[in-house]
C-alpha cells in the first residue's frame, strides 16, 4: 500500500517537473501574464487542426507563444498581438471570427430558424384555434340543416310520385 | 391548402441542404487555405547563408528576378521526395530556387541550440544524393523569416515576382502535378 501511494506520488511529481522544465517564462507583471494566458488561448495553431497555441506543442506553436511573449514585453496590446498573428498567418489564427459577408451565417442562420419555428408555430397554433371555434360548427349545423331539407325534399317527390301511383291504380281497379 | 403542400417538402429541403454540406466537408482539406501573404511584399531580413556566417542575405540580395522560394529542412520527411523534381525545374525550366532553411530544434528561450557544422554536414549529404535545386540556402535559424511567412512547417513553396511580390503559397511538396495545375500558371506569368 505505501509502495502504490509512493509510486503514484512519484508520478504526479515528475507529470509537474516536466510540465515546468519548457514553459518557465518571468513575466513583468500580474496584467501581463493574465494577457498571455488570454492570448495563447485565444490564438489558434495554423498546424494543429483544432488546438490553441497554449495547448500545441508544434514548433509553429511554440514559436507563436515566444513571439506574444516577446511583443507584449514591447509594449503591445491584446489586439495588435492578434493582429500581428493574423497578418501572417490569416484570420485562422484567431478562434473569435470577425462578422462579415462570409461568416455572417454563423449568427444569422440559427436567428433565422429559431425565428421561422416560432412563426411555424404560431400558425399551427391558430389553425387548431380555427376547428375549435363555435362559427365553424354552426357552419356545420348550417351544411347539416341544408342537407336535411334536400333530403325532405327529395322524400317529398318520392311520395309525390307514390300518390300518382297509386292513383293509377286505383284508375286501373276503376 | 396550396400552403400546406410548401412545408409538406421543406423537412426535405433542408435535409437536402444538409447533406450537401456535409457532403462537401466531407472532401475539403482542412488545412488547405489561402496565405494571408499573398500580394503582399516579401518581408524584411537579414539573415546568414547556410554555409558561411559572415556571408549575409536580404530582400535586396534575393528578390532580384522572379524567385521559388523552399522551405525545407534535412528533418523533414516530405522534403527528400521534392528534391528530384526541384533539381529537374530549376535544371530544366530554369527555376531560381532558394532554399529557407528552417531548423525545428533551435530554442534558445529554452536552452535548446541548433548545432550548425552538424546541419551542414547533413544538408550537404543530403543534397548530393538527392540532388540541389538550391541557388543557395537561408539559414533561418531562429524561423523569424518563417513566422513572417506564415510557415507552418516544411516543405512550403512561395513564387515571388521581380517586384518582390508574393504571388503564391503552396503547403507540401512540389510534385509533377502540383507544378503543372498551380504554380506553373504563376511562373510562367511573373518570369515573363
Amino acid at each position: 500500500m505505501n509502495k502504490f501511494v509512493i509510486t503514484i506520488g512519484l508520478l504526479l511529481l515528475s507529470n509537474i517537473a516536466q510540465a515546468t522544465t519548457e514553459d518557465q517564462i518571468s513575466f513583468k507583471s500580474e496584467q501581463q501574464k493574465q494577457l498571455y494566458l488570454e492570448l495563447t488561448a485565444e490564438l489558434r495553431c495554423p498546424k494543429c487542426q483544432n488546438q490553441n497555441i497554449a495547448d500545441s506543442n508544434a514548433v509553429v506553436a511554440k514559436d507563436m507563444r515566444v513571439k506574444t511573449k516577446q511583443l507584449l514585453d514591447e509594449g503591445q496590446n491584446k489586439q495588435q498581438v492578434i493582429d500581428y498573428m493574423i497578418n501572417r498567418y490569416g484570420q485562422f489564427a484567431h478562434y473569435q471570427p470577425p462578422f462579415n459577408v462570409a461568416t455572417s451565417m454563423l449568427w444569422l442562420l440559427p436567428i433565422g430558424f429559431i425565428l421561422f419555428a416560432g412563426f411555424v408555430q404560431v400558425k399551427r397554433s391558430k389553425s387548431k384555434q380555427q376547428v375549435d371555434e363555435p362559427t365553424n360548427l354552426s357552419d356545420l349545423d348550417d351544411e347539416l340543416a341544408q342537407l336535411l331539407v334536400s333530403d325532405s325534399n327529395n322524400k317529398i317527390d318520392t311520395s309525390a310520385s307514390n300518390n300518382a301511383k297509386t292513383e293509377a291504380n286505383v284508375k286501373d281497379i276503376k | 391548402m396550396t400552403k400546406k403542400i410548401n412545408f409538406r417538402f421543406l423537412p426535405l429541403v433542408v435535409f437536402v441542404l444538409l447533406l450537401g454540406f456535409l457532403l462537401k466537408g466531407l472532401f475539403s482539406d482542412p488545412s488547405e487555405r489561402d496565405s494571408a501573404l499573398i500580394g503582399k511584399s516579401f518581408p524584411q531580413f537579414e539573415l546568414p547563408d547556410l554555409n558561411s556566417n559572415n556571408k549575409m542575405h536580404t530582400p535586396e540580395t534575393l528578390l532580384t528576378e522572379p524567385v521559388l522560394v523552399n522551405v525545407w529542412g534535412t528533418w523533414c520527411t516530405t522534403c527528400k521526395y521534392e528534391l528530384p523534381f526541384l533539381t529537374k525545374l530549376a535544371n530544366e525550366y530554369d527555376v531560381k530556387i532558394v532554399g529557407l532553411y528552417y531548423d525545428q530544434n533551435h530554442a534558445p528561450e529554452f536552452g535548446e541550440y541548433a548545432d550548425i557544422p552538424t546541419i551542414r554536414v547533413e544538408v550537404k549529404e543530403m543534397l548530393a544524393r538527392l540532388g540541389n535545386p538550391y541557388q543557395y540556402n537561408i539559414l533561418d535559424l531562429d524561423r523569424s523569416l518563417s513566422l513572417d511567412l506564415g510557415v507552418t512547417g516544411a516543405p512550403e513553396s512561395f513564387l515571388i515576382d521581380a517586384n518582390g511580390i508574393v504571388r503564391m503559397h503552396h503547403m507540401g511538396d512540389v510534385n509533377e502535378r502540383i507544378w503543372r495545375e498551380k504554380l506553373a500558371p504563376v511562373w510562367n506569368e511573373i518570369s515573363q
